[in-house]
């Protein structure tokens, strides 16, 4: 056995020899961020060794720190395996309120009908709540002026919560942070792996559903509303974000055919799954149309009216998992795809998420300069997902990046000569200098070809099943909050989207949170999108003949 | 061997580097005009066209589509000569068994790597996508394979590749085969934990591991 401590905690663990730093931190109970869940693919969980320390721990996996961080004492938790007493030095993990979260959707406006009603009745001097006809509980008093819900979208890396007055409509209040769980594992798969067992799940479930009950206790706060005042909670997010929030099981979502172990379009008490709102309360998960096509993506058809829309419309949600639907004539497809984490900026060597000092623009002017814009005007330090598209659509665009995805020769004819200067050889291999400290490898180039591929091939086979050319597509709407953030242009530069549908292409922002706000206004809308998602007519990639082919086709720019 | 020779050998190579099927197929008929072997064809040819592909790969400089048009030139070619291979010219081939393990159906990896291992002489049999652990052990075993190929994507089926050495563990028959395993989660912690005979991080690296593990002696040297 040996002993890890954990600095600045001073906390440590005794393991058995050949365990890695992450799992002695993880046995002493301090969180390291580790996006990828020790997979050894992300580089992202570095802690710092003292220098008579090193000999003590191996390094192994394919991912590696470069030479200079290496020779500063830095390793990966997840790749080093302790071989004695070591004491490491913890990085402060960054603020789960730090980041930059868009919380505005676009939604259609929907009549006042509630799930949840308040009726006084002065016979008996107590209002009764409640919830589709049936009594949650009573009040004494008349308090049916006082009623409240919340929409929490949980996305896998943001939360945000929104407090609406059920009696006239209105959001009074929003709140964000970052998911906790991401500090555990960036990406769905490792958070089904995590919530496989026991002990994880509530982990994960006690870390998200706290993390909620703070942002409730903030945005009540705010409105100055009472919590016991809040009767319903509408839970929107993808069904596996659904599994891990009401503790279920997620392990059927990991495993082909993908199928979801939640029921949804029903509740739950909202005591049983530890969210503090009023006695009797309800926590209301929305249809799923399928194991990876969630209440997320409900939520956003329900807020774009997608199934009453005349036109034909494609919807998608740009995030780890490329979700899209597709509608003409009422009728809808819809399918998802594995477009990986890299526009989380996992895999992406200075990818980081939207925190202080990541590039979220970038534009070449024409005298050859880089125009770029950080989150909070800092120092360049990453790059996060809005700016890695921005970054390759421009290198794209003005040359640097040939259709095939590589970089061209610095010498090449036709490229402006100052960026050209910006083409130079980092670790050995080709890259783009953004600026001194943050550049852009070839490899991270293909890690945004494969992702966008996905995406693409996702979205020409919707096309194909509906029998729809791209000329035909008269809108295109991109939801999430990390869609808020990106430009068309880059879109269709990149090839994510057709370069056909240039000049069709709306934001509409985190539909799965304005969406949810309908379902909780609305309970009839509810009904209509349980009916909806049984006629939904589910694409399933893996079952596509050629889609190797269209996939391939789909990484070029 | 002919100046000839060599250069109908060149050609063959750079048709496949070019990703040029129809030089790939007019230099295998000169091949067969000239009645130059068809073996050594494939192998200096061809098969050394896809070892320069691979190497392009792992440079970065080739990416997945470059590298499956290198092979549709080099299959072109490969029609032409394959039937004017001499029965006993061609040394028997390593066999392999290649599958993506139970429960994950993303095989783009798996078949890169399976085309990248026939196109570098392995008799490859491909059991396909979300594959038990006893189906890998029993095609090994009856096919008398000299390596089982594990592929997967997701991290939540990873445990699978475990699962297929502890099986040919418990059936006494571990040191008859050897398991290589691949896939985004994977990593060369994770080889070594399970007990695996090697790990690698693309197509390219899974040809050389192969290589190196069906002759360890040669690699060695």
């Amino acid at each position: 056995m040996v002993t890890v401590v954990f600095l600045p905690d001073d906390k440590h663990a005794t393991v058995s020899k050949g365990s890695t730093i992450l799992e002695a931190a993880r046995a002493a109970g301090v969180t390291i961020d580790s996006p990828c869940n020790g997979a050894v693919v992300c580089g992202k969980c570095a802690v710092t060794l003292p220098s008579h320390n090193l000999d003590k721990v191996v390094e192994k996996g394919a991912h590696r720190l470069p030479a200079g961080e290496r020779s500063r004492g830095q390793v990966l938790a997840c790749a080093a395996e302790v071989h004695g007493n070591i004491a490491v030095l913890v990085p402060e993990g960054p603020s789960l309120r730090d980041f930059k979260i868009a919380s505005h959707g676009e939604a259609c406006t929907v009549d006042l009908s509630p799930h949840i009603v308040k009726e006084y009745r002065p016979d008996l001097g107590v209002t009764r709540v409640l919830g589709g006809g049936a009594l949650l509980t009573e009040e004494e008093g008349d308090t049916a002026g006082e009623s409240f819900g919340v929409v929490v979208d949980i996305g896998t890396t943001t939360l945000v919560v929104a407090l609406v007055d059920l009696t006239t409509g209105t959001q009074l209040a929003a709140a964000s942070s970052l998911n906790p769980q991401s500090r555990h594992a960036q990406d769905v798969l490792s958070r089904i792996k995590i919530g496989s067992e026991e002990r994880g799940l509530e982990e994960l479930r006690s870390g998200v559903i706290g993390e909620i009950n703070a942002l409730i206790d903030q945005v009540a706060g705010t409105a100055g509303v009472r919590r016991d005042r809040i009767y319903e909670v509408i839970f929107s997010g993808n069904t596996c974000m659904l599994h891990l929030a009401a503790g279920v099981d997620p392990a059927p979502l990991g495993r082909y055919p993908y199928t979801s172990a939640l029921t949804c379009a029903a509740w739950l008490p909202a005591q049983a799954t530890g969210i503090d709102i009023a006695h009797g309360g309800l926590i209301y998960l929305p249809p799923i149309i399928s194991g990876y096509i969630g209440a997320d993506i409900t939520a956003g058809l329900q807020a774009v009216r997608l199934h009453e829309s005349t036109e034909t419309v494609l919807f998608v949600d740009i995030g780890t998992n490329g979700e899209m639907a597709l509608c003409r004539d009422g009728k809808i497809w819809a399918t998802s795809t594995a477009a990986g984490p890299a526009f989380e900026g996992m895999n992406i060597r200075f990818g980081m998420r939207a925190g202080e000092g990541a590039i979220e623009r970038c534009s070449f002017q024409p005298d050859g300069t880089l125009e770029i814009r950080t989150i909070a005007g800092a120092e360049a330090v990453g790059i996060c997902g809005s700016g890695l598209m921005d970054i390759v659509a421009e290198l794209v665009a003005h040359g640097l990046v040939g259709k095939n995805g590589k970089f061209v020769k610095p010498d090449a004819a036709a490229i402006h000569p100052k960026l050209a200067e910006r083409l130079v050889e980092r670790d050995g291999k080709p890259s783009f200098l953004l600026t001194e400290k943050v550049w852009l490898t070839q490899k991270d180039v293909r890690q945004v070809q494969l992702a966008k591929g996905a995406i693409r091939a996702g979205v020409e086979f919707l096309l194909r099943e509906a029998s729809v050319p791209v000329a035909e597509l008269q809108r295109v709407l991109i939801a999430g909050s990390f869609g808020y953030h990106l430009t068309a242009d880059s879109l269709t530069t990149i090839g994510l989207l057709p370069a056909g549908t240039s000049g069709r292409i709306r934001f509409v922002g985190n539909t799965a949170k304005s969406g949810g706000e309908a379902f909780l206004l609305n309970a009839v809308s509810r009904r209509e999108m349980s009916d909806l998602v049984e006629q939904v007519q589910v694409v399933e990639l893996a079952n596509c003949k050629d889609f190797d082919k269209v996939f391939v086709e789909a990484l070029s720019f | 061997m002919g100046q000839i020779d060599n250069e109908l050998f060149k050609r063959l190579s750079d048709a496949v580097v070019d990703m040029d099927e129809d030089e790939a197929i007019a230099a295998a008929n000169e091949v067969v005009e000239r009645g130059i072997d068809a073996y050594q064809a494939i192998e200096k040819g061809l098969s050394a066209g896809m070892e320069r592909a691979g190497q392009f790969f792992d440079e970065e400089e080739y990416f997945i589509p470059e590298l499956l048009m290198c092979s549709d030139a080099m299959y072109a070619g490969m029609d032409v000569l394959k039937p004017h291979l001499r029965s006993d010219g061609a040394a028997e081939k390593h066999k392999v068994v290649i599958g993506v393990v139970e429960g994950d159906t993303h095989d783009i990896g798996k078949n890169l790597v399976k085309i990248m291992l026939e196109t570098s002489g392995f008799d490859v049999t491909d059991l396909g996508r979300d594959i038990p652990p006893a189906r890998f052990v029993e095609t090994a075993k009856e096919i008398g394979a000299n390596i089982i190929a594990l592929s997967t994507l997701m991290t939540t089926t990873m445990d699978g590749m475990g699962a297929v050495v502890r099986q040919l563990s418990e059936e006494g028959i571990r040191d008859r085969f050897k398991v290589i395993v691949g896939g985004g989660p994977i990593s060369q912690g994770f080889a070594d934990r399970i007990g695996a005979d090697g790990y690698a991080v693309n197509a390219a690296d899974a040809i050389r591991l192969a290589r190196a593990l069906v002759a360890p002696a040669e690699a060695a040297a």
